[in-house]
């Protein structure tokens, strides 16, 4: 599959007072086209930030991003583009949807105004075609009376519908990458499920790829091909959605699943301990203070990425000790 | 059956919409509208439904801190909606509640020991040694180090701090406690840790919770039954076992197959619903879900259906569901 996006052995770092702290590290994936790539992690495992750095919107300062590359298409690496090159490519050709819709749109413009707002700036067209180019695609995401709501406010709208108007926004360019960051979390499910499904249909449609970004493991099952687990700023398992879930290698991925609510067994499992913080990061593997399989190298060095199976990497000395005695 | 501990007879709770120069009533919003249910001694009753469904509403209106505008709360057989002030407080020590946010639900400026021995001195007169010895008993119960009870609640994570609210409320010895999403902000690795901790504590306590919950998951784990709420009214109740296996109210089976499932290889029969929760200050006549069911018939727009026993312990607002 020809990748629309690589990251290669992304580090970000965090700069405090004096000292810099390292908030992810050793990203390395390759999102291709039609795909829909998922990234699932807790609060604080680098998810976000990772989709801020491809955006070329991290706070900097204190963030910077202070290795790797992300090549767009197969040339282009955005770290290096300057920030005018940066922004024809954002909201045309990678475009973003964030969490909370009533948030992401301006309360005092109409939703006309926003949907132009990108036309504007990334075409030629005559606002003619421009009025048209938004009522189409508003009703594209399921929206109905298109031409009433352009001129209605965000407040007007329901958190549904609120998110549809940001998938519309997102989407007015035909952008080659989506990136979609916990774009149903403040969603009640039955909405979720809509928005899930209007999504798979625009891949479809537009032949875009989608990041998704959640710690939602049902969202994951549901809507992506290829997934990377991230722990304390760390990609610790990267595989197909099947073998995630049926053949999970990284007993951080082990937990997750068995704690997923209601389902299967009914002794309830929970992952002992919380992330650590960025200033008492261990120096071995970032998970050993929680893992029930821990070892004494755990503790003092940290594994590498290994190739487990066919297109399934893991982060784990389990498997490095197994594969160094088959040696 | 074991005892009923909590009976919520045509519990009403409107919230009146003023507009216009003199803030004359304009209409009520119905945020629980003619709720009955029975909750027994030491079991789970849950209930979920979407935003705006007036589960938080009610839950608050048992408790009075919302004043209902209609129906009856009876507490150990007593209407606690009769009850004076002074009774009400009294009576507090045994219904308590855990809120959603523990990020706002506890004071900032007060310790731990301080936040969950407050409510030993408001209802008790008890003596510092007492309170504090009740104090770390309860802290060990919750699974919080002892001289964690010095620090103050920033110094929390998210599962921590919603700890120090269950002791809070436990401290008391209460006998109903209302859960109002009390998982909802936490992560899913620390969700289970503090789900197992209310398990733990309602055996070692003979608890009897009210969990309040949109997460579907977290309610079958948690719940012996079910209550489905939509626009302010009960439209399922049912054991968990038998709403999960054979939902019979049409919106239940639509919000039971929007929850994504935990396994790729499966999949689901969707039924995708049209549309949003309709506005509560203008309900739709009739079934208040007839304009998002897709089995909906013309006696669904006329006609409210009323909430029948159809089966044994299976309770069922629908014109369309045969006993």
């Amino acid at each position: 599959m020809e990748p629309i996006l690589q990251i290669k052995d992304l580090q970000i770092d965090v700069k405090m007072d004096e000292e810099v702290l390292n908030v992810v590290k050793n990203i390395n994936l390759e999102i291709g086209k039609r795909e829909i790539y998922g990234i699932v992690g807790e609060s604080g495992s680098g998810k976000s930030l990772t989709s801020l750095a491809i955006m070329g919107l991290l706070a900097s300062p204190p963030l910077q991003v202070s290795k790797g590359e992300i090549v767009f298409e197969e040339e282009k690496d955005l770290l290096k583009l300057s920030p005018k090159e940066l922004r024809k490519i954002r909201g045309n050709k990678i475009s973003m949807i964030f969490q909370e819709p009533m948030s992401a749109l301006d309360p005092l413009f109409t939703i006309e105004d926003q949907l132009m707002e990108s036309l504007k700036f990334h075409t030629k067209l005559s606002k003619k075609e421009m009025k048209r180019a938004c009522v189409k695609i508003i009703e594209r995401v399921g929206i109905p009376r298109p031409e009433q709501i352009m001129k209605e406010y965000p407040h007007q709208l329901s958190g549904g519908m609120r998110q549809r108007i940001m998938i519309a926004i997102a989407m007015l360019c035909n952008p080659k990458l989506l990136i979609a960051d916990e774009p149903t979390t403040a969603l009640d499910v039955t909405i979720q499920a809509q928005i899930l499904e209007l999504m798979k249909e625009l891949r479809d449609d537009f032949e875009t790829s989608i990041l998704m970004i959640t710690h939602d493991l049902g969202v994951i099952a549901e809507t992506c091909q290829r997934v990377a687990v991230m722990y304390a700023g760390e990609i610790v398992e990267e595989t197909d959605v099947v073998s995630l879930f049926h053949r999970p290698k990284h007993p951080y991925t082990k937990g997750l699943l068995k704690s997923m609510v209601g389902d299967r067994s009914d002794a309830l499992y929970s992952i002992p301990g919380k992330v650590p913080s960025v200033e008492q990061m261990p120096t071995g593997c970032r998970f050993v203070t929680r893992c029930p399989e821990a070892m004494d190298i755990c503790a003092r060095v940290s594994p590498d990425d290994l190739e487990v199976a066919e297109n399934h990497r893991c982060k784990c000395w389990i498997y490095q000790e197994e594969m160094a005695n088959h040696v | 059956m074991s005892e009923t501990l909590l009976k919520v007879e045509s519990l009403e709770k409107f919230f009146p919409v003023k507009a216009g120069v003199f803030k004359r009533t304009k209409g009520y919003v119905k945020a629980v509208n003619d709720v009955s249910f029975e909750v027994k001694a030491k079991e789970t009753l849950s209930l979920v439904g979407e935003s705006g469904c007036g589960k938080s509403t009610l839950g608050r209106s048992i408790l009075r801190i919302l004043e209902p505008t209609g129906g009856k709360v009876l507490f150990n057989d007593k209407n606690i909606l009769d009850y004076s002030k002074q009774d009400l407080r009294k009576m507090r020590r045994d219904m308590q509640l855990v809120f959603q946010d523990p990020y706002s639900s506890l004071n900032p400026r007060m310790t731990v020991r301080e936040l969950v021995s407050e409510p030993l001195y408001t209802h008790f007169s008890i003596s510092k040694v007492e309170a504090n010895q009740r104090v770390d008993e309860i802290l060990e119960k919750v699974g919080l180090p002892l001289e964690h009870s010095k620090r103050y609640p920033h110094q929390f994570s998210g599962g921590q701090r919603q700890r120090i609210s269950i002791a809070r409320a436990l401290v008391l010895k209460p006998k109903l406690v209302v859960a109002d999403e009390p998982v909802s902000a936490l992560d899913v690795s620390i969700q289970a840790q503090i789900l197992k901790l209310l398990v733990d504590l309602q055996e070692e306590f003979d608890l009897t919770y009210l969990f309040i919950s949109h997460d579907l998951n977290v309610v079958k784990h948690i719940s012996d039954r079910v209550g489905v709420m939509y626009l302010g009214k009960i439209m399922e109740l049912a054991d968990t076992e038998a709403l999960y296996q054979d939902p019979l109210h049409p919106y239940t089976k639509a919000l039971l197959s929007a929850v994504p499932t935990s396994d790729p290889l499966v999949k689901k029969e969707r039924i995708i619903l049209k549309g949003d929760v309709p506005s509560p200050t203008d309900p739709p006549s009739g079934c208040p879900f007839h304009q998002r069911c897709p089995l909906a018939e013309e006696q669904c727009r006329n006609v409210l259906p009323e909430f029948v026993e159809v089966r044994p312990e299976h309770w069922v607002a629908c014109h369309l569901v045969e006993e």
